[in-house]
């Protein structure tokens, strides 16, 4: 099985020259960036980083390609897009009150017995929306993929198989962070999810969100205040039981233990474990091999270290 | 008293050394929680503290410290607070505005400097400041023809970071945009909200009036230079989003009211309003007692309040307690709900200066333009 490297922002100290030297492996590098959007291209710093020649798929402008050889095709993804963002204010419709409820019954005082079974249940109400939000999005995806199959046009399959067939002759490809719903999206118009499952990856910020089953936004310091943690979209599923936190030092609110035990109890059994600058989880068969420098949240509120499994 | 000149009378009428350790060893003026302590040093028949603030006399009087060239006064301040003031000194019968000598934070407005007090617990907002790390957007000079004033017009435009042709941005017009710039710092909080993605890159265009007192006050003229000439001569020079949402004014005090008036009059090219500190005089019965600068604003505001109308999709409102445009700007905040916009009003303890305004920025222009924060994790 391929291993998978989780890293966090790599500004200002990178540490993605350091997980590259910890791999054995012997071909080219492919790179996966298009979660800066229109800056995609800028890969001198990144390159300049890591000292290895890189080669950049380009996904996010190889799509435009796409789109313009396939004006069903980009259609078919504005609808999916709207569709998504509907739900995504629906979602949040029902999230905020209910997320409300849980962190009030968590800050309760009362007979404990008593207690201990409301906020169990308002977890699982929480619990149960994410679910089913989860559900929802993955039937929007699933009719996008059926109506997709039916779009055959010989110049955009080519393009499709030219990108498929780098990520399988690459050795080890990155992904880099950014606009994370983006880069979702990219990857998943490409279709690289079994290819990118079979090879090592190292990926940071965004790149590591994008890995997990699900991807769960959160900003606890955003200038409007404090926003609920909202499930996104689903993942690649290539890492199970990880919701990775970039940046969680300064996104989160670790003053708050109520607010961070929600977010462990939440999302449990998956652990959420943060991914700031200098941190890194390697993973192989689902298992974490080595950690250093990020912590899971409990269930308490408090953190402590991840550590290998 | 303030327990540090109880301390230096502690032992009776100090001596000369002792305060002058006073002078140096203190921060003036001299703020604990919910109070504040304003100390003048110098030979004078009288020492007064000029400030204006809505409600409160504009001058109160120092007392004399015994036995020392010393003056003080006390007053409530609540926490946070801030406002701008001098010292009125009387001495030989003559009567002079200074500067407060003992403190240093000062404030600039295009009439000079002001003295500047914070409350306990006031801090000057970071994302204010210059951070080394946000990378700097630029500024660029643009002149071009104004039908609208039959005149040539010059405008200041900050183009964002890692500005690209290829890109379309959303647009910001802002009044008095030179003074926003020199003394509300309004490039840092641009470089800054934009390099923490609070806000989109975004095209900010600074205009400056020669002749604010007429073309802010709800001159039809200005409504048009802003909505046909200014626009057109950017969307001809740099690359723009061609939608409503993607537009916004801004203006404080009489900038606030030219920022509405365009609205108004142009009611689907503007999305945002940011209207700080506005002076939206009216009057409900008989004439205004506001001079007759603000005739036309009454006259504007009057027929707006007769004939309300969704004029953007969202404001932001802003106005400092401390100011008597608080009553106009509370009193029109339902008013703009009502017609089906989405307003954030919001008080600061604080009065009509720059600082105010600068300290709302973030604020007013995430709620606005919210940035990618959300979604983006680099």
């Amino acid at each position: 099985m391929a291993v998978q490297i989780m890293l966090g922002p790599q500004s200002p100290r990178a540490n993605l020259k350091n997980a590259i030297d910890s791999l054995s492996f012997n071909g080219p590098i492919v790179t996966i960036t298009a979660g800066w959007r229109d800056s995609e291209a800028e890969t001198d710093e990144l390159q300049a980083e890591i000292g290895i020649p890189i080669e950049d798929l380009n996904l996010y402008h190889q799509a435009e390609k796409i789109f313009a050889l396939e004006p069903e095709l980009r259609a078919l993804q504005r609808e999916r897009q709207g569709k998504l963002l509907e739900l995504q204010r629906l979602y949040r419709i029902r999230l905020t009150p209910t997320m409300a409820a849980a962190r009030k019954l968590l800050r309760e005082k009362g007979e404990p017995d008593l207690l201990r079974l409301e906020q169990r249940a308002a977890i699982s109400q929480v619990r149960a929306l994410d679910r089913h939000h989860v559900r929802r999005i993955s039937a929007i995806h699933q009719d996008f993929d059926t109506r997709r199959a039916a779009l055959l046009i010989p110049g955009a399959a080519t393009l499709r198989q030219t990108i498929k067939r780098k990520v399988a002759d690459s050795a080890l490809v990155l992904i880099a962070g950014g606009h994370v719903a983006v880069l979702i999206n990219r990857i998943r118009l490409f279709r690289l999810a079994d290819e990118l499952a079979q090879k090592p990856i190292i990926a940071w910020s965004a790149g590591a969100m994008v890995l997990g089953e699900r991807i769960v936004l959160f900003h606890d310091d955003a200038p409007q205040g404090k926003r609920d943690a909202e499930v996104l979209d689903t993942g690649l599923g290539i890492v199970k039981n990880i919701i990775p936190l970039p940046h969680a030092k300064s996104r989160l609110d670790w003053s708050s233990r109520t607010r961070m035990a929600l977010f462990s109890r939440r999302f449990a059994p998956a652990i959420c474990c943060t991914l700031d600058n200098g941190s890194m989880i390697q993973m192989e068969n689902n298992r974490i091999t080595s950690a250093s420098h990020s912590s899971v949240i409990m269930r308490t509120g408090w953190k402590k270290s991840v550590k290998a499994q | 008293m303030n327990p540090i000149i109880q301390s230096l009378y502690r032992d009776g009428v100090p001596d000369p050394e002792a305060v002058n350790n006073f002078v140096d060893q203190n921060q003036f003026p001299l703020v604990e929680p919910g109070r504040v302590t304003f100390v003048y040093r110098g030979q004078a028949e009288e020492v007064y503290l000029r400030r204006w603030i809505a409600g409160l006399s504009t001058a109160q009087a120092l007392e004399p410290l015994e036995g020392s060239d010393l003056w003080a006064l006390t007053m409530e301040l609540p926490e946070k607070s801030r406002f701008e003031y001098k010292f009125e000194v009387v001495a030989n019968g003559a009567r002079k505005l200074v500067l407060d000598a003992l403190n240093g934070v000062l404030a600039h407005d295009p009439f000079g400097a002001n003295s500047v007090c914070q409350g306990y617990g006031y801090e000057r907002p970071g994302w204010t400041l210059h951070d080394p790390e946000a990378r700097s957007g630029s500024l660029a000079t643009l002149k071009f023809a104004s039908s609208s004033f039959q005149d040539t017009r010059e405008l200041e435009i900050y183009l964002p970071a890692r500005f690209r042709r290829s890109r379309a941005y959303p647009l910001l017009v802002v009044h008095d945009g030179l003074d926003y710039l020199r003394y509300a710092d309004l490039k840092n909080v641009l470089d800054n909200l934009i390099h923490r993605l609070e806000i989109p890159a975004m095209i900010v265009a600074l205009t400056q009036s020669p002749d604010r007192l007429v073309e802010y006050t709800g001159d039809e003229r200005h409504a048009r230079f802003l909505s046909e000439d200014l626009l057109s001569a950017v969307a001809a020079k740099f690359p723009l989003l061609d939608d409503r949402n993607a537009r916004g004014l801004v203006g404080a005090s009489f900038g606030g009211v030219a920022a509405l008036h365009a609205a108004s009059r142009y009611p689907r090219t503007y999305g945002q309003l940011l209207l700080q500190s506005g002076s939206f005089a009216f009057s409900d019965l008989g004439h205004h007692k506001k001079g007759p600068v603000f005739d036309p604003v009454v006259r504007f505001i009057n027929e707006y309040r007769n004939h309300p109308f969704a004029l953007a999709e969202k404001i932001y409102m802003s106005c400092g307690m401390y100011e008597s445009l608080i009553y106009e700007n509370r009193s029109l905040v339902p008013l703009l709900q009502d017609q089906g916009m989405q307003v954030f009003f919001e008080e600061a303890r604080d009065a009509h200066n720059w600082e105010n305004w600068r300290d709302r920025l973030r604020q007013g222009l995430t709620w606005l333009f919210p940035g990618p924060l959300w979604m983006v994790y680099e």
